[in-house]
């Protein structure tokens, strides 16, 4: 029992809204791609393939069905790492990590061998894992902006503006994806028991 | 109500209009497939509805300076619009229905005549894009006092010289910003943008501004519209 609860890694919480997140943001990410596709800010266009709803309104409906989803997911993640601590104790990001930030730049770099000593976390997923939620929070809020520039004009203009509003939730979009190869990449890497935990909780004890 | 007939006599040509992205679109439904949008067009309606609570009748939408306007060469008009259609400036009457106590035809003369409002308001078009006209003409609830409107009816809906129609929550056609608008850029509305008389709304997305008006009815019935028949939201609310 007690080699078994020192290698549970994520709790069923934290395991489903890890999911519910990948399902929400997929459906925001590709409906809202077709989206920016009825107008496009830049010279670009999204391949059509890539989106869904199949032309506007069907992507605003998708889009639409989604915001609810990643928005309740975010509450219930939100809460339970207040009332648990789980976040405190594992991926909130303290101004003592700053510390760690160049070692393990130097580390993945590879122009260090040696991995600086962490605790279940290291500052860089630390760092990362902080970020992810405001980042989360400012997709939400300049989603606000453009579905609401009316009845929450104050939000539209700390955003600079209608426009501008638009082009930041393009960015924090970009800024998901990115996160999302980057994620993908070293879950690659570190194994097949660490991708496991994510949906068992547990993780086996000699790869930890 | 009676929807105009076709020469055909059986199809209304507004159900033929309804028909024609359908079927341009049959190809490209709403992915991955037909399961899918009961649950969708539920959401929609739920969204509708989250959105009626969230309207706020006296927040106005942000007004800004001359110097902000969209230059006039930049006043676009939405490439989706199917075309001009044939309408008589001149001798153009606006047609009063439903729940009013003065139903009937009223002139552009008429309607001129009661207060005018001026504003610069951002048209944000369902595409994405943006643009800050300077609109001008009577505020819709002061015409809809003026035919002696039953403020107690549910819904506002217009017809549009080309086919088009819309519809509205009597909350929001009665906001102030709502105008039945005559003017743009100082300049009564070029044919391109509506000409005579249109709605202009900032408190909706730029499909509720629907142009080319000849026909408002007031009912209990919720009525759809040309673009939320096919799959677009009702309420629009910004």
């Amino acid at each position: 029992m007690a080699r078994r609860e020192k290698n549970y890694q994520h709790p069923l919480i934290v395991r489903v809204t890890h999911w519910m997140n990948f399902i929400a943001l997929g459906i925001m990410v590709t409906s809202g791609l077709r989206i920016y596709n009825a107008s496009p800010i830049w010279e670009f266009r999204i391949p059509e393939n890539l989106t869904l709803g199949g032309w506007l309104a069907g992507a605003r409906m998708w889009h639409f069905f989604g915001m609810w989803l990643f928005v309740l997911n975010g509450i219930i993640w939100v809460t339970y790492n207040v009332a648990s601590k789980h976040g405190r104790n594992t991926t909130l990001f303290r101004s003592s990590d700053r510390l760690g930030i160049v070692p393990m730049i130097k580390y993945y770099l590879r122009l260090s061998k040696h991995h600086p000593p962490t605790t279940k976390y290291n500052s860089l997923q630390k760092l990362t894992y902080t970020l992810i939620p405001l980042l989360a929070l400012g997709s939400v809020l300049s989603g606000i902006a453009i579905y609401w520039p009316v009845q929450f004009s104050l939000i539209a203009a700390s955003f600079g503006g209608y426009d501008t509003a638009r082009i930041w939730h393009f960015v924090f979009t970009a800024a998901f994806v990115l996160f999302f190869f980057g994620h993908l990449f070293l879950v690659a890497i570190s194994g097949w028991s660490n991708f496991v935990s994510m949906i068992t909780g547990w993780k086996r004890a000699e790869e930890n | 109500m009676k929807p105009k007939q076709s020469i055909a006599g059986m199809i209304s040509r507004r159900e033929i209009l309804k028909l024609s992205p359908l079927i341009l679109l049959s190809g490209c439904d709403i992915t991955p497939g037909e399961k899918t949008e009961p649950l969708l067009r539920t959401v929609q309606q739920f969204n509708d509805w989250v959105q009626s609570k969230v309207f706020d009748p006296d927040k106005l939408a942000p007004e800004y300076t001359d110097a902000d306007v969209t230059p006039e060469e930049g006043f676009r008009v939405n490439g989706k619009d199917a075309g001009e259609p044939d309408i008589d400036v001149v001798n153009w009457s606006l047609t009063i229905e439903g729940l009013v106590s003065k139903p009937g035809t009223y002139t552009l003369g008429q309607i001129a005549h009661l207060p005018k409002r001026t504003m610069n308001t951002r048209h944000c078009c369902v595409e994405g894009w943006s643009m800050i006209p300077q609109w001008a003409g009577t505020p819709l609830r002061e015409f809809l006092r003026f035919v002696g409107a039953d403020p107690r009816a549910k819904y506002i809906e217009v017809r549009c010289a080309d086919d088009y129609f819309t519809s509205y929550d009597m909350p929001s056609a009665l906001h102030p910003q709502t105008l039945l608008c005559y003017e743009a850029y100082g300049k009564p509305l070029s044919i391109s943008h509506g000409a005579p008389a249109r709605i202009v709304m900032p408190v909706k997305l730029g499909y509720k501004s629907a142009k080319w008006v000849h026909t408002i009815i007031l009912t209990n019935e919720k009525p759809g519209g040309y673009w939320e028949d096919q799959g677009y939201d009702w309420f629009a609310g910004l």
